[in-house]
């Protein structure tokens, strides 16, 4: 039985579309990528998996079963807008937030501790949340989402404003997480952290899911359209080979875009012919170059 | 397909979960225990004042006024002697002290002035002979201007002084004289058409209407500033966002009302504190034999004024606070709030004034309206119960339609607020906020 399981849901404001038959399912252990550029529908889609929202149809299925408030306290919800009380002490609303979702005061307090602990900041339990910095408000305000040990959790752009050794930590928890049988539903704008976390990926544009599946394999569907040529030496009349788009040059090579992939062959041998090559590849499009593709050319 | 208010139902703990957390926060915030403990020591020194005042005032006794003894003895003797007692039996307040003729008038005035220097009085007075059949002119001088508490009483006793002697020439018997000087009696009580014997007698009156302008300034502080408090706290909330991770753990109208009952209790529990200050404030010692003397005591107001007191506190809160909350929800941004509270806000301010200036007329077809409108019945049925005697079916009615009202908006409420908190950006016309709710299906 799958932890989250979205079929054909649909949500409409008014005239307006917001989720169109959008189809989803999460495995337990499982990052699930959810893209999309701004309005696509992706805050609408998480929100109805957290119930606030009821679609107008299809069906929501946590473990099998419908919405109900046992499945309210299985989720943890970390909001892309961060908020926190700014004068009440966290201890108190990290421990009140988590008592809400069922956890008794005694629980809640231990599981707390343990968390400051994991992230190295035990002398926060008595302070208020505006005497933090952002990245670790952020960090607290992670902990209360995830404190009450919930089987799905919805992370919604979980490492914007972090600093680099902060994105590892965070990164690091959510695969540990993710490594303890949770199903995580994710949404970010960095393709990057996709590329590492995720399985599985819907990409939405204008309220449609436009592009689903396993991450390798719509890789695999789009062509592969660049190449790294190097080489020491320069080489001559790279744009005059039938099929290159664009060339640039690079430290101690060339990057080439071509249209199809068997363009790479051409170039390969009219490069042989000038020079010792010391790389050639053939480059996977990145999720980024995916994505700008799949969403920028429908917006056009 | 079930609706989504069915799907929020949870065990009552989280309500209970939510009342604690807002009551703990108020009760540890700074302001609240500063503004309480402000508010209890005014009420300290406001209810110990008259006491203080008096305390003051005993020690002078009467204030001394000088006068030139043979100064047309037949005015300043009999004033002295009136002055000394009093027809209505109380402490006299003014003392007449003679000092003895230095010859010239000029000398006069020098040692008179030379006795206020030295404070043996406050004050003298200087009586001029006039023509045969006029009464003589006075002058009181003293060093403070307007003293009018002091010319005042002097005029009293002057005019008393001047009847006398005009009296006493016209011949008239002792007894025609003691009629015509008695003061002419007249006594207001208020009485009960339903109930013989339920009236209540002038201080009886005095005393509720004390009470009743009191209980409706704190029938305003209670609702008004509370349940705005509320609205400042949701829109907070909202602004900063806890509240999306609020909604995805508590349903909303159990975090709406346990809010609302939170700051309830609080509120209850800030009045009682000021009750307790009060009452013990009024059973020292002191302050029992102060109202005593005037014929006050505070087991003569009518039990049930408590009662009701309490029951359009109770009412009008959950009116007001609900009405907030929806408000407080809709809005994302602090700033916004008090232009949205508006409506509300003029209609507690109407509420309260024809409280307050419907106590001179609380038989005004205004006051009678009023309180069956459920947004003034706290404070004109309030007011009518506690210096009138409104029918029972009167009271009955108007609380009816309160609390139908009180159910009917608690119900709109939550819906807005259920919408609302979901709401970012510019605040939602009533059509957006229906159509909201129909997206939403709450």
């Amino acid at each position: 039985m799958k932890p989250l399981v979205l079929e054909q849901v649909s949500k409409q404001y008014g005239e307006k579309t917001a989720v169109n038959r959008m189809n989803l399912e999460v495995e337990a252990g499982e990052i699930y990528g959810l893209l999309g550029a701004n309005g696509a529908g992706k805050t609408t889609t998480m929100r109805m998996v957290l119930g606030l929202i009821y679609p107008d149809s299809g069906s929501i299925r946590y473990h099998g079963k419908p919405y109900s408030q046992e499945q309210l306290r299985m989720l943890g919800y970390l909001p892309e807008e961060r908020g926190m009380y700014p004068k009440v002490k966290i201890s108190d609303q990290v421990i009140y937030l988590a008592q809400l979702r069922g956890m008794t005061r005694k629980d809640a307090d231990r599981s707390l501790r343990s968390w400051l602990e994991k992230f190295n900041i035990t002398e926060y339990y008595n302070m208020k949340v505006e005497e933090l910095s952002k990245g670790n408000q952020q960090k607290i305000q992670f902990i209360a989402a995830v404190i009450h040990d919930p089987q799905i959790l919805i992370l919604d752009e979980a490492f914007s404003g972090l600093d680099p050794v902060n994105v590892e930590l965070l990164k690091k928890t959510v695969k540990e997480l993710r490594d303890n049988g949770k199903c995580i539903l994710f949404s970010t704008h960095r393709m990057e952290h996709v590329e590492e976390l995720c399985r599985n990926i819907t990409i939405m544009h204008r309220s449609n899911p436009v592009i689903q599946g396993k991450l390798k394999d719509i890789k695999k569907q789009f062509p592969r359209e660049r190449v790294i040529l190097g080489s020491e030496q320069p080489i001559q009349g790279l744009e005059s080979v039938a099929g290159v788009v664009r060339v640039e040059r690079l430290e101690n090579g060339y990057q080439v875009w071509i249209q199809r992939e068997d363009t790479a062959q051409l170039l390969l041998r009219h490069a042989m012919e000038q020079t010792t090559l010391t790389r050639f590849e053939l480059l996977e499009p990145t999720l980024n170059e995916i994505f700008i593709r799949t969403v920028g050319e429908s917006n056009e | 397909m079930k609706s989504l208010s069915e799907r929020w139902v949870s065990p009552m703990n989280n309500f209970f979960t939510v009342v604690s957390f807002t009551m703990r926060n108020k009760l540890r915030a700074k302001s609240f225990v500063v503004t309480t403990i402000i508010i209890a020591a005014l009420l300290c020194i406001g209810v110990n004042l008259p006491y203080i005042i008096s305390k003051f005032n005993s020690d002078s006794g009467p204030d001394k006024i000088g006068y030139i003894q043979g100064n047309v003895a037949s005015v300043t003797e009999p004033l002295k002697a009136y002055l000394a007692a009093p027809v209505d039996g109380g402490e006299a307040e003014l003392e007449l002290v003679g000092y003895a003729d230095q010859g010239s008038p000029e000398a006069n005035e020098q040692s008179l002035k030379a006795a206020i220097g030295s404070k043996e009085i406050k004050g003298y007075i200087l009586v001029s002979d006039a023509a045969a059949d006029d009464f003589p002119s006075v002058a009181y001088k003293s060093e403070s201007m307007f003293d009018s508490s002091i010319t005042g009483a002097l005029r009293t006793a002057l005019q008393a002084v001047k009847q006398e002697q005009v009296i006493s020439n016209a011949g008239l018997t002792e007894q025609q004289k003691a009629l015509l000087l008695a003061p002419v009696k007249i006594e207001s009580a208020q009485i009960s058409v339903t109930d013989e014997g339920a009236g209540k007698t002038a201080e009886q009156q005095g005393l509720a209407l004390g009470f009743v302008y009191v209980m409706i300034i704190l029938l305003f502080i209670g609702i008004f500033v509370t349940s705005q408090l509320i609205a400042t706290e949701i829109t907070a909330e909202k602004s900063s966002r806890v509240m999306e991770i609020l909604v995805t753990s508590v349903a909303p109208l159990k975090q709406m009302f346990g809010k609302i009952t939170g700051m309830f209790l609080v509120g209850l529990l800030q009045i009682t504190v000021y009750v307790i200050v009060f009452v013990v404030n009024v059973s020292m010692p002191h302050n029992k034999s102060l109202l005593s003397g005037w014929n006050l005591n505070l087991a003569d107001i009518d039990p049930r004024l408590y009662i009701f007191g309490l029951i359009f506190y109770l009412t009008g809160y959950f009116l007001y606070s609900t009405l907030c909350a929806a408000v407080g929800s809709i809005v994302s941004r602090t700033e916004d709030l008090a232009q949205a509270m508006t409506p509300i806000t003029i209609l507690s301010m109407a509420g309260f004034y024809i409280g307050i200036f419907g106590m001179s007329s609380p038989d005004s077809t205004l006051v009678q309206v009023a309180s069956f409108i459920p947004f003034f019945t706290p404070y004109a049925m309030f007011l009518r119960i506690g210096l009138t005697d409104p029918a029972w079916w009167e009271i009955g009615l108007s609380l009816g339609l309160l609390v139908v009202t009180i159910l009917v908006l608690g119900w709109i409420s939550a819906k807005i607020y259920r919408t609302g908190v979901l709401m970012y950006g510019k605040r939602p016309s009533f059509k957006e906020l229906r159509k909201a709710m129909k997206a939403y299906k709450v």
